[in-house]
């Protein structure tokens, strides 16, 4: 048979199904941080970071766990091993499950770590980078929702700013409205001065 | 392929409205048309309308992996340079697809015929994946048509299966649906793909293109100010890339349905190019830009801009002599010329048929009438079957 098998869907008849995504832990600590800049240092071991900063020695901990975490939550997955080796390379995906579904994500490459400009807190957001270099993400290290921070190395200083720490807000206040949509309205005045012409809408 | 007369199901308006089909009548003109049907074997939709569609799909996908690469292509297409980084870098994180419609000429024998691929806002989707689906079943189950006819059209199991497939990819991103407003076609396709899209499970809501908001922080916003993650939109590249916001089309870090990439797709200078790079294809007809002056080879042409819709600006030519036109507000940007080949005619009526992908898999056919050479937004549609 080469059609559907079954076909009302769930507004038209019952609703089947459960949302397949994984409710995305939003960062607190990172939130806060405003507009300012944070001068961060990625790291790819707790050790690591712990080496460089024995003072800190729990912040590094911490922020290690929280990037592990924030990584499965926010790094993208693909259905396919070979879609993720594509943008990260070869090798560089490993398997996550979750509700009984599994995909592939790109492995952390190392978290950042550096205080934050407002107070006592520890920039914990994972990074990534890939070994394709026919990827964009090649050589650079990017965050989960793909802001690219520059040149992939441990340790060296990077300044970042709110766009790369800060998870997308849910929500935000609207400052203007309107900035789409121009072009219908004047292709659909053009219209309506040909009575012959009507149109049904922007797609063909 | 045949064109076979049928009888009407009494009921399909009232059942049309029911389930959301308002735009069965437009301006007093009928669009669905279940007067007649047409009728294919199985082997015309495989060998000739579905392995072709693939390979066409294929074969687009490598110009466009030219044309992004490419500043002096790019510019050939009329994208704006400002644009031009952020389709690059969709095309290589592969950004995923949802749809497309290539329409073809065919005639029941030998090729079927590109003439061009609505990759970025194809319609005409719930009457392909639903109602032609319901007004089959309908007839077999009334005794009015065999129980062995089938007919292709696997697009809302595959539509479905694709969201939940992309959801995996976003986990926890709401995804929302938009168009204009004042369409009622555009509305009720949107309306029916989020309805395929809550079917897989995914928290999805609606925004008008004119109502999308700009946020603090450069986030495009809905009406309650919720920021927009992934969007599906109804409306065209080419138009965003010309309106205020278009700055902000890769700083807002949205997930576009369809992907920037697909503007490359969209637009008629693919033709040329596929002729270029891939001659005396069998399902190719020839195709030239306006200014190639390889274009005076063709005494039968058809000339269409670069950017049009629903037949907008078309003019066929044939002898040197103009016997269709059509008027519109495109054409600023330039033309492109493609041999003519005529659909195929039954009695006054010019079939085109649309055949879909999703996920880059063909996943069903649309047949369409106009009575005029060039099949324009008032064209009417009808049902197919598979029998043989």
């Amino acid at each position: 048979m080469k059609r559907s098998k079954r076909q009302l869907l769930s507004r038209m008849a019952d609703r089947i199904g459960k949302p397949v995504g994984a409710a995305i832990a939003g960062s607190v600590l990172l939130s806060a941080c405003g507009n300012n800049e944070a001068e961060v240092q990625v790291y790819q071991s707790q050790d690591d970071c712990r080496n460089s900063n024995p003072e800190l020695a729990e912040q590094c901990q911490a922020a290690y766990q929280q990037a592990l975490a924030e990584s499965a939550d926010t790094a993208p997955k693909y259905d396919q091993r070979g879609d993720c080796e594509a943008d990260f390379g070869g090798g560089n995906c490993v398997p996550y499950q979750y509700q009984g579904n599994s995909w592939f994500m790109p492995a952390m490459a190392g978290f950042m770590f550096g205080r934050l400009l407002d107070g006592n807190r520890y920039a914990h957001t994972p990074v990534y980078t890939s070994r394709n270099p026919y990827s964009p993400y090649y050589g650079q290290w990017s965050t989960a929702n793909g802001y690219r921070l520059g040149k992939a190395g441990y340790g060296k200083r990077i300044s970042v700013g709110k766009e790369a720490l800060a998870p997308k807000p849910k929500v935000t206040r609207t400052i203007s409205r309107g900035g789409f949509g121009s072009t219908a309205q004047a292709k659909s005045s053009w219209k309506s001065t040909k009575s012959s012409s009507r149109s049904r809408g922007w797609g063909g | 392929m045949l064109r076979v007369s049928h009888r009407e199901r009494p009921d399909w308006r009232a059942q049309a409205e029911q389930l959301g089909f308002g735009f069965h009548t437009m301006y007093g003109e009928p669009y669905w048309d279940e007067t007649a049907y047409y009728q294919f074997t199985l082997a015309q939709i495989e060998r000739d309308i579905e392995d072709p569609t693939a390979e066409l799909h294929q074969m687009c996908l490598d110009v466009v992996d030219r044309v992004v690469r490419d500043e002096r292509w790019l510019r050939r297409f009329r994208i704006p340079e400002a644009q031009w980084q952020g389709i690059l870098d969709s095309w290589r994180r592969r950004d995923p697809s949802l749809y497309s419609r290539l329409d073809l000429a065919y005639n029941g024998r030998g090729p079927a015929k590109l003439l061009e691929n609505n990759a970025d806002t194809p319609t005409s989707l719930f009457e392909t994946a639903f109602w032609q689906w319901l007004w089959l079943e309908n007839n077999v189950d009334a005794g009015r048509l065999r129980r062995d006819a089938d007919q292709f059209n696997l697009l809302q199991e595959r539509l479905v299966a694709r969201f939940a497939g992309l959801a995996a990819r976003y986990p926890g991103q709401r995804l929302h649906f938009s168009c204009c407003k004042d369409t009622v076609e555009d509305r009720g396709t949107v309306q029916y793909l989020e309805d395929c899209a809550q079917e897989a499970g995914l928290d999805t809501a609606f925004v008008y293109i004119e109502d999308i908001g700009l946020g603090e922080g450069g986030w495009l916003t809905d009406n309650q100010h919720n920021t927009i993650d992934w969007l599906f939109k109804l409306y065209p590249w080419e138009f965003m890339f010309q309106e205020q916001y278009a700055e902000h089309l890769v700083t807002s870090r949205v997930n576009w349905l369809e992907p920037l990439w697909k503007s490359v797709l969209s637009n008629k200078a693919l033709l040329p190019l596929l002729w270029q790079h891939f001659p005396d294809h069998p399902n190719l007809l020839p195709a030239y830009f306006g200014d190639d002056p390889r274009r005076n080879a063709l005494q039968d042409y058809v000339q269409k801009p670069l950017f049009s819709r629903e037949g907008a600006n078309i003019s066929v030519v044939r002898h040197g002599k103009l016997v269709a036109e059509v008027d519109g507000p495109y054409g600023e940007e330039g033309f492109i010329v493609q041999a003519y080949h005529p659909l195929p005619k039954f009695g006054d009526n010019h079939a085109l048929i649309g055949s879909w992908l999703v996920d880059d898999q063909p996943a069903g056919i649309a047949v369409r009438e106009d009575r005029s050479l060039i099949t324009q937004d008032l064209s009417r549609y009808l049902p197919h079957i598979i029998l043989g």
